[in-house]
């Protein structure tokens, strides 16, 4: 039986170097294609019309931490918030590790969004789970709803992915600072069902809960 | 095993608090509708209780918020109704009302300068008191078991995700209720006995609660205990219950739920209804004395009385065992691992 641990960013950085062996893989950027008509989802609205997610793969991750550093430097974090992304890894019975990166799952049913009593989350156009921090009063109740574990809160309200959004990626045109930064191709980004295709059907959903929008494609 | 830690001890006192002055709200208000006029000081000083500990509980519970200026605008954080969270802060906020303005009218010199000012509510004192007493009651009961929906809604953490939960809330919060009746009764001893029938009235009811309460505990353990460890959610609430039972958990478990809280109530509260006839009709023809001096002179008798060791000692446990389930029940509430679950699937 193998085993889990997060890791932390420390940890990932330190294992970057290892990982650089993994650019020998290539990697195959996936275009995200369809630009969605902007628009401002209403409070704990679904708004979806194309359903954008990640496809991440096992095999290709590094656990270098790229894609977390990315993140908060694209997105302009604060000091006081959390990191959007994490990277964990899993070790095989038979010894080698692997490791996975994830945030939001953008699922089609949020769980956050439902407990939310202020209804500051909604579902925009591309399905992509979104919170008003204008709104947030911060009870953390979305964060004991997620089966993911992944509302963060910072000294303003909950914080999470929005798929860089708010740091002026526009959906279907660029794709978001983590999938950018990683060398590997372990990490994607677009219409599900493009990310599907993408891998002749062999990904699969990370979770069951919730339907989350991220696949994971497994060792090939 | 990691305990949960993002909801810390401002809400598990909430649940507690919330619960309590709930319970304690009904028992005080069954007390008046059973009879109008015995134990008036005791139910106005334990609805003033209820009203305080709800209040309290609450200002805990904006303690914990990242913005609590924010939350204080209920009409627009608690505006979206498919939350769990929205219906308790109104339903909450109801009971303060029906909780305080009962308290109010409970109390000797408001009730007259209220009848003195306002010729209808003179005529009508009783039949508003009884109407506040029901709102209040049918408010209270929501509020035991919202604190127990509040955590069943989390969907994704096992151990709260099951309607016994609420169950197992709502007794716990009766019970403890009661218990703050009697520690309010034996505090104002001196001032007012308490009714040799009020008092059996709460005794048989600590001792069917503690029951149903023990009953509902162990079949909330017992199913999380039992579920299929061969899933990731199945996993998780097996974990959470085997902290209590035997794990990280288990001497706060043992000591202070199940003995102080279950135990030690029940032991009391049969040793009290067991106590000697004769003893229980000196006590209540003391009682129905002090009674009318109370009813005919707005104002009590003070009375030799000596504190009730037995029942302050199962009461005090009540509430010492009904704090710490809340803390525990929320310490171990812990998510499922359902992404690891996947992953391992795939890499074998």
């Amino acid at each position: 039986m193998g085993e889990s641990v997060n890791v932390t960013r420390r940890t990932m950085l330190a294992a970057s170097a290892a990982g650089a062996c993994a650019l020998a893989l290539g990697t195959t950027a996936v275009s995200a294609k369809e630009a969605a008509a902007a628009g401002e989802a209403s409070p704990g609205s679904d708004a979806t019309e194309v359903r954008y997610g990640f496809l991440t793969a096992l095999s290709r991750c590094s656990g270098c931490g790229r894609c977390v550093e990315a993140c908060r430097e694209g997105n302009e974090l604060s000091e006081d918030t959390p990191d959007r992304r994490r990277v964990s890894s899993f070790k095989r019975s038979r010894g080698r590790t692997f490791f996975i990166s994830t945030s939001c799952m953008h699922c089609a049913e949020p769980s956050c969004m439902k407990v939310c009593p202020a209804g500051a989350i909604s579902k925009d156009e591309h399905g992509v789970v979104q919170v008003d921090p204008n709104r947030c009063i911060g009870c953390k109740y979305c964060f004991q709803a997620c089966p993911y574990e992944v509302p963060q809160y910072n000294s303003v309200s909950m914080d999470k992915c929005d798929c860089c959004q708010k740091a002026g990626i526009a959906i279907g045109e660029e794709d978001p600072y983590c999938v950018r930064a990683c060398k590997f191709g372990a990490l994607k980004f677009g219409p599900l069902e493009e990310l599907l295709e993408a891998t002749n059907g062999s990904a699969v959903p990370i979770a069951e809960p919730n339907d989350p929008s991220c696949l994971v494609l497994g060792t090939e | 095993m990691e305990l949960q830690s993002v909801w810390g001890w401002q809400p598990a006192l909430y649940l507690f608090l919330g619960g309590m002055g709930a319970g304690a709200f009904i028992m005080a208000a069954i007390l008046y509708l059973k009879d109008g006029q015995r134990n008036a000081r005791i139910v106005c000083v334990s609805m003033w209780a209820a009203a305080a500990s709800l209040i309290a509980g609450l200002l805990l519970l904006l303690m914990e918020l990242v913005t609590p200026v924010r939350g204080l605008m209920m009409w627009q954080s608690f505006s979206h109704f498919t939350s769990w969270m929205t219906y308790g802060a109104w339903g909450a906020f109801g009971a303060i009302a029906a909780f305080g303005v009962s308290a109010v009218l409970a109390t000797p010199k408001a009730g007259a300068w209220l009848a003195e000012k306002c010729s209808w509510y003179a005529g009508h004192e009783q039949g508003v008191r009884k109407a506040f007493a029901v709102a209040g009651i049918v408010l209270g009961a929501f509020v035991a078991f919202y604190t127990g929906m509040l955590l069943m809604a989390s969907e994704n953490v096992p151990f709260w995700n099951t309607m016994l939960l609420p169950a197992l809330f709502t007794v716990s919060a009766f019970d403890t209720g009661v218990a703050l009746v009697e520690v309010v009764a034996i505090a104002l001893a001196k001032r007012e006995a308490i009714g040799a029938d009020a008092k059996r009235f709460m005794e048989k009811c600590v001792v069917v609660l503690v029951a149903v309460e023990a009953v509902v505990l162990a079949a909330f353990l017992g199913s999380m205990l039992l579920a299929d460890a061969g899933t990731p959610v199945g996993a998780a609430a097996a974990a959470s219950a085997g902290m209590f039972v035997s794990g990280q958990l288990a001497v706060w478990f043992w000591g202070l739920v199940a003995l102080a809280g279950l135990a030690l109530p029940f032991a009391m509260a049969l040793k009290g209804l067991l106590a000697k006839e004769g003893n229980a009709e000196v006590a209540a023809a003391a009682a129905q004395a002090d009674a009318s001096v109370c009813a005919d002179a707005g104002a009590c008798v003070v009375a030799e009385a000596s504190v009730d060791v037995p029942t302050l000692v199962g009461a005090i446990g009540a509430l010492v065992g009904g704090c710490a389930l809340r803390f525990l029940v929320l310490a171990a509430g812990i998510h499922a691992d359902v992404v690891a679950d996947t992953i391992m699937k795939m890499i074998g």
